[in-house]
């Protein structure tokens, strides 16, 4: 199908696929496969309607977590509750959730419409009422068309919308996704990421979604979970993680380019001190502040070009990259690289010696040992606090 | 010209294997009085060596056997080799390499190895001079199981996941996503093995000393100490071969995809 026919029409049939959803607690999830740990400790609610997306690098156990809500892994330590009910040694098929797989996982023997109907005819739902259910479906979906074609003569896109109509077929507590659009191609992945969207919106599902796409955490979710081998980095909101990373990690994971990470020195005067770097922290100025590393952040669209006498960050531009409407230009500061994000053209040029500046409210200090972020607590003491 | 040379070569060795079962054939639609004629076209035809082979053994009942034979076999093995590889693949179990390598295992050893212990044992089981005699033994092989393996290995193991979270059991997964997804395969295999149990000769030869049965045993009874009965038995000989040519006919694409997958012959 092509990019520009967006499906999930036909409105009518949202009041019956309007239902219970459900709540998922983990309680101290954790998996080991021998002796390397998958997911290590995880505790977790994801409230009735939830968009959460568990975000991460491969190999950061998103997937190992997913699979173990879904019942398709057995956890080493901890719970699963679903509403309330300890899930954690049901099998897959009376947990009442449904997934979306990567792959999709259609039975590449069966008609659209008996892959859509197969959970309802494992359930031995009666047929008048699967044709209904599947009918009702596919018209949400837009694959009403297609009913009768197989798998095989299915573009990707189509493909991964059966996938879907399977899982809403049998109204789950909660859909369970596994990068459910790493398949497809850019164009197709953002008209269809927009239609998920709208779909939960619609239907107010429970989902759990995995991915390591920013672009699919920061547009879909209502709550993201950024995990780091196998523990939770950093929850919340997209604009909270992205805003106040909890983490040199959640900065660095978060946004292209990532968020700029230089070395520098809190000094008494309240500002940030390095190679290159002589910058305010905008801090309360009634306090002398104690001396101490830090790893200063500075997102690239948050800098701005300014000459370089008395800049708070001073360097040279290695590179130019042009991204149409924007540029991104690479510095190099002390011995930092730090990238520079603006409409173009950002005026730089390679070779270019320039000054950068940031406002006080857009820098973040992280502590360099631990990683975390640091925030600064004049009533409780006089030092930047972990 | 090197093409050209390879087909000379390949056509050459195509009619060397064909010649015989043309052989035998001619030679069966010879006059009785003809059968050591060596004109290579059989002239005048005759059904006489057949009408011959009907009168003298049950053919139709000898063919009606092997066919019960061959089916239950084939059938038999191509069942316990699908569940055997379906556990053996889709669990990881305690003792899986062992179960695997037993298999391997009981695939090396000879047949003539096992012979006179099943021959006993069928004695014992009083399953001597029967058909469930010749059938039996043969019920599972590991051919079948280690074929069958390979291809559930490869199965996607996504489409058996998405079968249980769709709420199916191991059970209702066999029937309703693996085995239609491996039709084909099941198909080769089904017909491998049909064709192996139809020409096995020695095995019911043992069983069955008493009474040719089976088709390849009434094949026998033309052969006297006196000499031979060259027509009816060369008669029967392609009644034999028949079905499996058939078979082969109507199934070419399967049989070979068989042959090739097992990497056998």
């Amino acid at each position: 199908m092509s990019v520009g026919q967006v499906a999930f029409t036909a409105p009518s049939g949202d009041a019956a696929l309007l239902r219970r959803m459900s709540t998922i607690r983990l309680e101290g999830l954790g998996r080991r496969f021998g002796a390397a740990v998958a997911v290590d400790d995880v505790w977790l609610d994801v409230a009735d309607g939830e968009f959460l997306v568990l975000l991460g690098p491969s190999g950061c156990g998103k997937s190992t977590l997913l699979r173990m809500i879904a019942g398709l892994l057995e956890p080493s330590a901890g719970r699963i509750l679903l509403d309330g009910a300890d899930i954690t040694a049901l099998p897959p098929q009376h947990r009442n959730l449904a997934m979306v797989f990567q792959s999709y996982a259609l039975y590449p023997h069966l008609s659209v419409s008996r892959n859509i109907g197969f959970p309802l005819r494992a359930r031995r739902r009666s047929k008048p009422e699967i044709t209904a259910k599947v009918g009702e479906v596919a018209a949400l979906l837009g694959l009403t068309d297609l009913l009768d074609r197989k798998p095989r003569q299915l573009s990707g896109g189509q493909r991964q919308r059966v996938a879907l109509g399977r899982a809403l077929v049998r109204d789950p507590g909660a859909f369970l996704m596994d990068e459910p659009l790493s398949n497809l191609d850019a164009a197709l992945r953002a008209t269809t990421r927009a239609e998920l969207v709208e779909l939960h919106r619609r239907l107010n599902a429970t989902v759990v979604y995995v991915t390591h796409d920013q672009v699919e955490a920061m547009t879909m979710a209502s709550r993201i979970v950024l995990l780091n081998e196998g523990r939770v980095e950093q929850a919340g909101p997209p604009g909270e993680v992205y805003d106040a990373p909890a983490t040199v990690f959640a900065a660095r994971f978060l946004g292209s380019p990532a968020m700029n990470l230089v070395d520098a020195a809190v000094t008494r005067d309240g500002r940030a001190h390095g190679p290159g770097i002589d910058l305010p922290l905008g801090l309360p100025d009634e306090a002398a502040f104690p001396e101490r590393p830090v790893t200063l952040g500075v997102r690239p669209e948050r800098l701005s070009i300014v000459p370089e006498d008395g800049a708070g960050l001073r360097g040279v531009v290695t590179a130019v990259e042009n991204l149409g409407g924007e540029e991104v230009a690479h510095c190099l500061v002390g011995s930092s690289q730090v990238a520079v994000r603006g409409p173009r053209p950002l005026g730089a040029r390679p070779g270019d010696r320039i000054g950068l500046t940031a406002a006080p409210a857009h820098l973040h200090l992280f502590d360099p040992v631990s990683g975390r972020r640091l925030t600064w607590q004049p009533a409780a003491t006089t030092a930047p606090k972990e | 010209m090197r093409r050209i040379a390879g087909h000379v070569v390949l056509g050459a060795l195509g009619l060397a294997c064909v010649l015989p079962i043309y052989w035998l054939y001619a030679a069966s639609l010879r006059r009785p009085g003809d059968v050591h004629d060596q004109s290579p076209l059989p002239w005048p035809l005759s059904l006489a060596n057949y009408t011959d082979a009907f009168a003298k053994t049950d053919i139709t009942g000898m063919l009606l056997n092997t066919t019960v034979i061959a089916a239950a076999s084939a059938v038999g093995q191509l069942l316990i080799a699908l569940f055997a590889s379906y556990a053996m693949a889709a669990w990881r179990f305690r003792g899986h390499r062992v179960a695997h390598l037993l298999f391997v295992g009981t695939w090396l050893v000879p047949f003539q190895v096992t012979m006179l212990p099943n021959y006993t044992l069928l004695a014992r089981l009083g399953l001597l001079e029967t058909l469930a005699g010749v059938v039996v033994p043969t019920l599972c092989s590991a051919l079948g199981v280690l074929l069958l393996r390979e291809h559930l290995l490869n199965f996607p193991k996504e489409l058996l996941e998405a079968a249980r979270m769709d709420g199916r059991s191991s059970w209702t997964i066999l029937w309703t996503v693996v085995v239609p997804v491996l039709r084909p395969v099941l198909a080769a295999l089904g017909i491998l093995l049909f064709i192996n149990a139809w020409n096995e000769y020695f095995w019911p030869a043992l069983v069955l000393q008493r009474s040719n049965a089976v088709i390849q045993l009434g094949i026998r009874s033309f052969m006297g100490t006196e000499g031979n009965d060259w027509g009816p038995l060369m008669a029967t000989a392609g009644l034999a071969s028949l079905p499996v040519l058939l078979l082969y006919l109507v199934l070419q694409r399967q049989i070979v995809n068989a042959f090739v997958r097992s990497g056998l012959k």
